[in-house]
């Protein structure tokens, strides 16, 4: 089975407030992908329905399960970090280990342990000695030795500082991820994760705007600097965004081949923020 | 992987303090006052200045003590170690309370729902483990530190008796320890189960409440009873649940009970195997099964966390 995650007319109400637009997406196994949205969009929904958190209209299957009725099934197979600081303070780092070792089929403690031996943090401490980057590295150790294969983390280094949140992706690149298995992650801080990804979803006011892999962005959108004299010539080409750089103008196209924005300047993939931006922006 | 005996293991970690050092604190502290009467017992001034006399006095009521008939001695050392229990009950008792109205709640607020969530674990095994930790392991852990408390009161009164010149040993022969130890380990879990209903109701609540789950737990039961007076202008309800609380304290009392007078404590005496007799005792499990499945699936649905 290669697809992990198949999502087809997936809503979802609050009351009045449609979270989720009838979206369709799929996430295949051996990839990184990044859901990206402003505050709102969608995404923390999303990832509830994936795991089985809340309720949804439309047709759902994570691991060919249904996450409303198979939800503890699917957790067999797939772990989430929802936040850093979800662990109970009370929770001493020793229990912490015993108790996921008898409660997951597919936890490897002796990996764990592997994991926090190269860290500081002591097995007799409780949660709440331990410093925020700390229980970011106990979560993250827990959750890299559950064979899972899929792995699910929403803003997982929301307010750690940038010594943990630059290693907290290194190691799960090193340690964790392989082929056989999936990631989906939703951040604000797009520039930490962009290098790392194969995937890119964009979310806004609960509908789908971008789906496609790196390679195809990059091949799509392409940034050109240009200077004031040739504005016009680029102008012409319908640019998504430009912005002003030193004087000079920096236009993002989308759609437009390489040979006709050759020889209006120099062309470059834009960030994964810009594209955000432009994207945000667009229709509005 | 044993899934069941690791939630209780969670269960018990978390609570450690109320479940387990809170009696122990209490027995330390009763153990204590108990040796410090004993050894100051000759210099408390009782009244108009005179002396208790403790020690004076002992060799005395040692020997009124083995002139009693076999019957009586039996009864006044187990309706001492019966009594002795009685604090530990209540607060056991509140504890429980304030377990049940916690127990799906805490979790919510400090959002470790989330971490508990993501491992492989029904609601509905999670929270059954909660309710077997409420109706079996609280009362096994104050079960333990009671009778550890019995066992320090007849060792430290063969101590006692050693000074009065006695060897102590009839205390022990008159104690029926094992049947005590029997009894109050088992009236600790029937009581705990004939409130289950309550546990349960507070289990809702806890699941329920988006703010102070205690309000949740106590204001609909004043509501109803409120709401009941002003249209039927009747109390059943608000009765109902008095005698629910009045006829736990009589399980708890019963094993004093019967040993006082077998006669007179009829109808109101009710022994803790007596209890599975009555159909408000299953009637009672059964109402609980209600309010725990109704907390199960507020736990599975809610995703506000």
């Amino acid at each position: 089975m290669t697809t992990l995650i198949q999502a087809k007319n997936l809503s979802k109400s609050y009351g009045t407030h449609q979270a989720l637009k009838s979206v369709d997406f799929s996430v295949e196994r051996g990839r990184i992908v990044g859901l990206v949205g402003p505050n709102g969009a969608g995404k923390t929904t999303v990832l509830k329905a994936i795991l089985g958190l809340t309720s949804y209209e439309g047709e759902l299957k994570v691991l060919g399960l249904d996450p409303n009725r198979q939800r503890h099934e699917i957790m067999q197979k797939v772990s989430f970090i929802a936040d850093v600081a979800v662990l109970p303070r009370w929770l001493k780092v020793s229990n912490a280990l015993e108790f996921v070792t008898e409660v997951h089929p597919n936890f490897n403690l002796e990996r764990a342990k592997h994991f926090l031996a190269k860290t500081n943090i002591p097995m007799s401490a409780k949660v709440k000695e331990l410093s925020k980057g700390m229980v970011a590295q106990l979560h993250l150790a827990l959750v890299m030795s559950i064979e899972a294969e899929l792995l699910v983390l929403d803003e997982p280094t929301l307010g750690l500082d940038i010594l943990y949140r630059k290693e907290f992706y290194n190691q799960l690149l090193a340690e964790f991820f392989d082929e056989g298995r999936s990631i989906l992650v939703t951040t604000h801080q797009i520039e930490e994760i962009e290098n790392l990804l194969t995937d890119l979803i964009f979310i806004r006011d609960g509908k789908i705007v971008l789906n496609d892999s790196m390679d195809k962005v990059s091949e799509n959108y392409i940034e050109v600097m240009v200077s004031k004299d040739d504005a016009e010539k680029a102008e012409a080409l319908n640019p998504v965004m430009q912005r002003d750089v030193f004087g000079r103008k920096v236009y993002l196209f989308e759609g437009v081949s390489r040979e006709e924005l050759e020889p209006l300047g120099e062309l470059h993939s834009p960030s994964v923020a810009d594209l955000f931006v432009a994207k945000m922006k667009e229709g509005k | 992987m044993n899934t069941f005996k690791a939630l209780i293991k969670r269960e018990y970690w978390e609570n450690q303090g109320s479940m387990f050092y809170s009696p122990v604190i209490m027995a330390l502290f009763f153990a204590g006052i108990t040796i410090l009467l004993a050894i100051t017992g000759d210099s408390l001034v009782i009244e108009n200045g005179h002396h208790s006399g403790f020690w004076e006095h002992l060799p005395r009521a040692l020997d009124q003590f083995e002139n009693l008939n076999e019957q009586d001695r039996s009864r006044g050392v187990q309706i001492g170690l019966y009594a002795s229990s009685a604090v530990f009950v209540l607060v056991m008792l509140i504890i429980s309370f304030f377990y049940c109205l916690s127990s799906l709640y805490d979790e919510r607020k400090d959002r470790s729902i989330l971490f508990w969530k993501s491992l492989p674990i029904s609601d509905t095994t999670t929270v059954l483990s909660k309710v077997v930790s409420v109706c079996i392991l609280v009362p096994l852990c104050y079960f333990v530190v009671i009778g550890a408390f019995q066992l320090f009161l007849l060792v430290f009164s063969t101590i006692v008796a050693w000074f009065g010149g006695n060897s102590g040993m009839s205390i022990w022969g008159s104690s029926n320890l094992f049947g005590v130890l029997f009894n109050t380990l088992f009236s600790l879990i029937t009581v705990s189960l004939w409130l289950a209903p309550v546990w349960g109701w507070l289990m809702l609540a806890s699941s329920y409440a988006k703010k102070v789950a205690f309000l949740w737990g106590v204001l609909p039961v004043l509501m109803v009873t409120i709401a009941e007076g002003w249209i039927f202008r009747s109390s059943y309800f608000i009765e109902m649940v008095a005698e629910r609380f009045a006829k736990a304290g009589l399980i708890l009392g019963s094993n004093i009970g019967q040993l006082v007078s077998e006669n007179e404590m009829d109808g109101l005496s009710i022994m803790w195997y007596e209890a599975y007799g009555t159909s408000a005792f299953w009637i009672g499990l059964m109402v609980a099964a209600g309010f725990i499945a109704a907390s199960i699936y507020v736990r599975r649905s809610r995703d506000e966390a």
